[in-house]
């Protein structure tokens, strides 16, 4: 239910900054989701929509680019993806919050856990 | 901003990079900073619905209480039957109703904090909205936060919902004494658990009785 949230943040973003250049339409929105974030693009994608009805966004296209997560060991200074440990029986895909490199779980998420509205494309005059 | 030229005049690409979780970051920082100044020490408590934290919160509030002065933020949907509840232990409660939200953001917990009367105070529980998945994307600036879940959610919740364990030091798995018959495996939970936070520090608890509560609060460091 977060998507709620999230998505009324993109669209009031979205209209102010077409609006601060005078847009007749925005035609594009580019938005970056940090693969920790637990958003669910369908969902935002339906939010998204439903605020942009009847704005001159309502065309817009929508676009979603994944962010993975990348973590920094502070113990051996690993800098890389966040591992993963892999249970076949139960088809999971687990992410494990330690280095896998030297295993410290000293670590710190560097990307991710954000979500990012990159561009827009508007139309004016 | 910058503002690239595409077309002839008509279509213009705006670069925004604007930050949809930042300004909650931003107040989660600014509410630790404000805890920090008052010396406070603060638990973030995540959970299911009916997972315990209420129990689990009153029972600590009824252990501390005579030792610290606790105030507890109680995060729910609609009504006050959790502040109720913990207010009954003894400790301030303030309760915080989401209109639907389905989790506490800093903001709310900040408007929290101008109503507490943070110089006379040592610790403040703040006891999330009962959902493991929205929570754990919105810091609220608490020290630490702990996570509960209980064995009546069945054997899988905790390889369900890794991504709320990420920032969690503390796991209180509950309703331990209703293990057996949900034919749920302790052992197998806190395994779950420890292979997906290795650092994170599991209490077996059964919140009716108390037990396993005075090594949940040595788990949060509270007891000294």
């Amino acid at each position: 239910m977060h998507e709620t949230a999230i998505g009324m943040s993109v669209v009031e973003t979205v209209l102010a900054e077409a609006g601060k250049k005078n847009a007749l339409k925005v035609s594009k929105v580019e938005l970056e989701i940090g693969e920790l974030t637990f958003l669910g693009t369908e969902q935002l994608e339906f939010w998204i929509r439903n605020g942009f009805d009847d704005t001159i966004a309502a065309e817009a296209e929508i676009v979603f680019r994944s962010a993975p997560a990348r973590i920094n060991c502070d113990a051996c200074g690993y800098e890389g993806g966040l591992p993963r440990k892999e249970d076949p029986a139960d088809h999971l895909i687990l992410p494990v919050f330690s280095c896998p490199e030297c295993g410290s779980t000293k670590i710190t998420i560097t990307s991710g856990r954000d979500a990012f509205i990159r561009s827009i494309e508007i139309e004016t005059k | 901003m910058k503002t690239i030229q595409t077309g002839n005049g008509k279509t213009i690409e705006i670069t925004v990079d604007k930050s949809l979780y930042r300004k909650n970051q931003e107040i989660a920082d600014a509410n630790q900073r404000l805890l920090d100044e008052h010396s406070i020490k603060s638990v973030d408590i995540l959970g299911s619905i009916g997972s315990g934290k209420t129990t689990l919160t009153g029972q600590i509030v009824a252990r501390l209480k005579n030792r610290m002065k606790i105030a507890a933020v109680a995060g729910d949907i609609t009504t006050t039957i959790d502040a109720d509840r913990i207010r009954e232990n003894g400790g301030e409660v303030l309760q915080i109703n989401t209109d639907g939200g389905c989790h506490l953001d800093a903001n709310m917990v900040k408007k929290s904090l101008e109503v507490l009367d943070l110089k006379n105070l040592d610790l403040v529980l703040i006891e999330n909205v009962g959902n493991l998945i929205c929570p754990g994307g919105y810091p609220v600036g608490a020290h630490q936060r702990m996570v509960v879940v209980s064995t009546t959610e069945g054997p899988y919740m905790i390889v369900k919902h890794p991504h709320i364990f990420k920032d969690a030091s503390v796991l209180a798995i509950n309703k331990m004494d209703l293990a057996e018959a949900m034919e749920v495996d302790l052992q197998q939970l806190k395994s779950d658990a420890l292979s997906i936070k290795p650092d994170i520090k599991v209490v077996f608890t059964n919140g009716r009785t108390g037990q396993g509560v005075t090594e949940l609060i040595s788990a949060l460091n509270l007891s000294e």
